[in-house]
């Protein structure tokens, strides 16, 4: 079918050139890996560290929260390469070609999302050793849960790269949304050692449904409501994300 | 290719306005074009005046807003997918990828258009030869000179045998020799067949490669035909003198040369006159004999025939070389 071979057309020229930048790769992968030689010693010490379970290790806490970040990251960070695409003209350039309007878009964010799952996986490697149980089955689906995440959000700011077209306001857009996004998760730290009232808005936050069920898969929970409800939020969304992106690319980016 | 005596490109009373927060530019006011099967057709007008618009409704990259396109017989607005994979468009801005070689960016582009692997690699070293790009092809685009770049920018254009070839201002910012190298290219190109419409603010540009051109100015097209036949619808010679003495003097001579029924028009100049005349190689003798009668002493006279910038004031009243900014 075009649209597959469109698609691995543009997944192999993206997934190649991410060689090309060393730099980037270095970063994606030594950021994650900071939080957690950074970060999880202060959880260690926390005062109310009681509100743990006993004998939790609180990387059973903290690492789904990073792989959650990465791919929310991975995804958000996407449209950087849209502004500069647009500017150099590339963006125009494949438009006027038949190609298809769903692999302009899906192309690029597959190659990232496999990129993301590699960088995830080192993660989890090096995370092993210092006490993070390793649970194989409850972690693919957490994959699959992620895969979702990344998608959602590299479509939606794909879309906004092309509809702002230069650096500032795209910049603007997304950090914008990020932020509160991020921090009303409980990416980091469970929403559940907040108020009541965080808690409350974190329900109209998808991404915090994610991190719920990305923390039970993680533990090797397979089937609870937590996971269906992460699953339930996040098809939809993506599928109308996609869609979304899709329709922006087809129609005037003028 | 399109053999039977049809136009490869046909638009009709074309039209876009932009709606920015202020205001409401009207970008593309009615235009009407054909474009025949091996011509190069020139687009010559200022910055502003709406060329690279134009040229992306008729490229399915901007919605036609009213009026009919039709490419190799399909309606852009609605058959956008037959029309992309009949033409080639090369933006202002290039489009070669910055991170990939010369050698791959061809390849990915001949795929997309729905070549084999095998096809397409024979197709990009065949246009590596054209376009005289082996020196650098397969290094990183990113590396590239702008000449080079722009060549590269052009063979990604046709790497599926488009029926038309739209490059958009493809020399702006380019420098004298590489500019001239770039029309030798182009214009090989027209003798292998490729039909082209073409963009650009320069007139020598639009003479020197163009069979056919427009005059576009604020959305519309104020004139068409060759470049001979739009000089010869001014059928002015003009005749540059300047004088020994400025002021007074060539006060005088104005006042003298006005009165002649040979001189169309005369104007006064910085540092000259200019005369228009119905034909220069008469008329140059008579100048001299009267102004050398009347005892003014003539420093420079040069004849020279209408150029398409004396097209171009004559339609538009303004003279390109100052219309515009030569440079975005
Ligand atoms: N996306 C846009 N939004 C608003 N105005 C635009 C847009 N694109 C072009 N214009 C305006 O339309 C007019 C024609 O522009 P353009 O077609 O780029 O001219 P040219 O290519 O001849 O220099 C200009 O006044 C320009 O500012
Ligand atoms: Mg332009």
């Amino acid at each position: 079918m075009k649209t597959l071979r469109d698609i691995a057309l543009l997944y192999r020229r993206s997934f190649v050139q991410t060689f090309r930048v060393p730099v980037w790769l270095a970063i994606s992968f030594s950021t994650p890996l900071l939080y957690l030689a950074l970060f999880t010693p202060l959880l260690k010490s926390l005062p109310g560290g009681s509100e743990f379970p006993p004998g939790v290790n609180v990387l059973e806490i903290f690492l789904p929260g990073i792989l959650a970040l990465m791919a929310f990251m991975s995804g958000a960070s996407a449209g950087f390469s849209t502004i500069f695409e647009l500017q150099a003209g590339y963006t125009e350039r494949i438009r006027v070609t038949p190609a298809s309007r769903l692999a302009l878009l899906i192309g690029p964010i597959l190659s990232s999302l496999t990129w993301t799952f590699f960088f995830m996986t080192m993660i989890v490697v090096v995370a092993e050793p210092f006490g993070f149980p390793i649970h194989i089955a409850g972690l693919l689906i957490a994959y699959v849960l992620l895969a979702l995440l990344m998608v959602l959000f590299a479509s939606f700011s794909i879309a906004v790269a092309l509809l702002t077209k230069e650096i500032n306001s795209f910049a603007a857009v997304v950090n914008g949304i990020n932020l509160p996004l991020l921090l009303l998760a409980g990416i980091l730290l469970p929403l559940e050692l907040g108020p009541a009232w965080m808690r409350v808005i974190g329900h109209f936050n998808p991404l915090y449904y994610v991190v719920e069920a990305d923390r039970l898969l993680a533990a090797g929970h397979l089937w609870n409501t937590t996971i269906v409800e992460g699953f339930l939020v996040m098809v939809p969304l993506t599928a109308l994300a996609v869609v979304w992106a899709t329709r922006v690319y087809r129609r005037a980016v003028s | 290719m399109n053999t039977n005596g049809q136009p490869v490109l046909e638009a009709h009373d074309l039209t876009k306005t932009f709606h920015t927060r202020k205001e409401k530019i009207e970008a593309v006011r009615g235009i009407d074009m054909e474009i025949w099967p091996g011509e190069i057709f020139g687009f010559l007008g200022p910055n502003g005046a709406g060329k690279t618009t134009t040229l992306r409704m008729l490229s399915t990259l901007l919605p036609i807003e009213s009026g009919r396109a039709m490419v190799s017989g399909f309606d852009v607005y609605k058959s956008p997918h037959q029309v992309r994979q009949r033409i080639g468009y090369v933006s202002q801005l290039g489009g070669s990828d910055r991170l990939a070689t010369g050698r791959e960016d061809l390849l990915l582009q001949g795929e997309l258009y729905g070549m084999g692997r095998r096809e397409a690699e024979q197709r990009a070293d065949e246009l590596i030869e054209v376009l005289d790009l082996a020196e650098f092809a397969s290094r990183r685009v990113q590396s590239y000179s702008g000449g080079q770049r722009r060549r590269l920018d052009i063979a990604l254009g046709i790497m599926h045998r488009p029926d038309v070839l739209f490059l958009d201002e493809p020399t702006t910012g380019l420098d004298p020799q590489n500019r001239a190298n770039l029309w030798v290219q182009i214009s090989k190109l027209r003798e292998a067949g490729t039909t082209i419409f073409l963009t650009t603010h320069y007139l020598e540009e639009a003479d020197a490669l163009s069979n056919r051109l427009a005059i576009m100015d604020h959305g519309q097209l104020v004139a068409e035909g060759t470049s001979r036949q739009l000089k010869q619808q001014i059928a002015a010679d003009s005749v540059v003198v300047s004088l020994q003495e400025d002021g007074a003097g060539s006060e005088g001579a104005m006042r003298l040369l006005q009165e002649q029924d040979f001189v169309r028009e005369v104007s006064a100049e910085p540092d000259h006159l200019r005369l228009y005349v119905d034909d220069g190689v008469t008329a140059l003798p008579r100048i001299l004999r009267l102004l050398d009668r009347n005892g003014m002493a003539i420093k420079t006279v040069t004849l020279s025939e209408p150029t398409l910038d004396d097209v171009f004031l004559r339609y538009t009243g303004r003279s390109l070389r100052d219309a515009g900014h030569p440079l975005d």
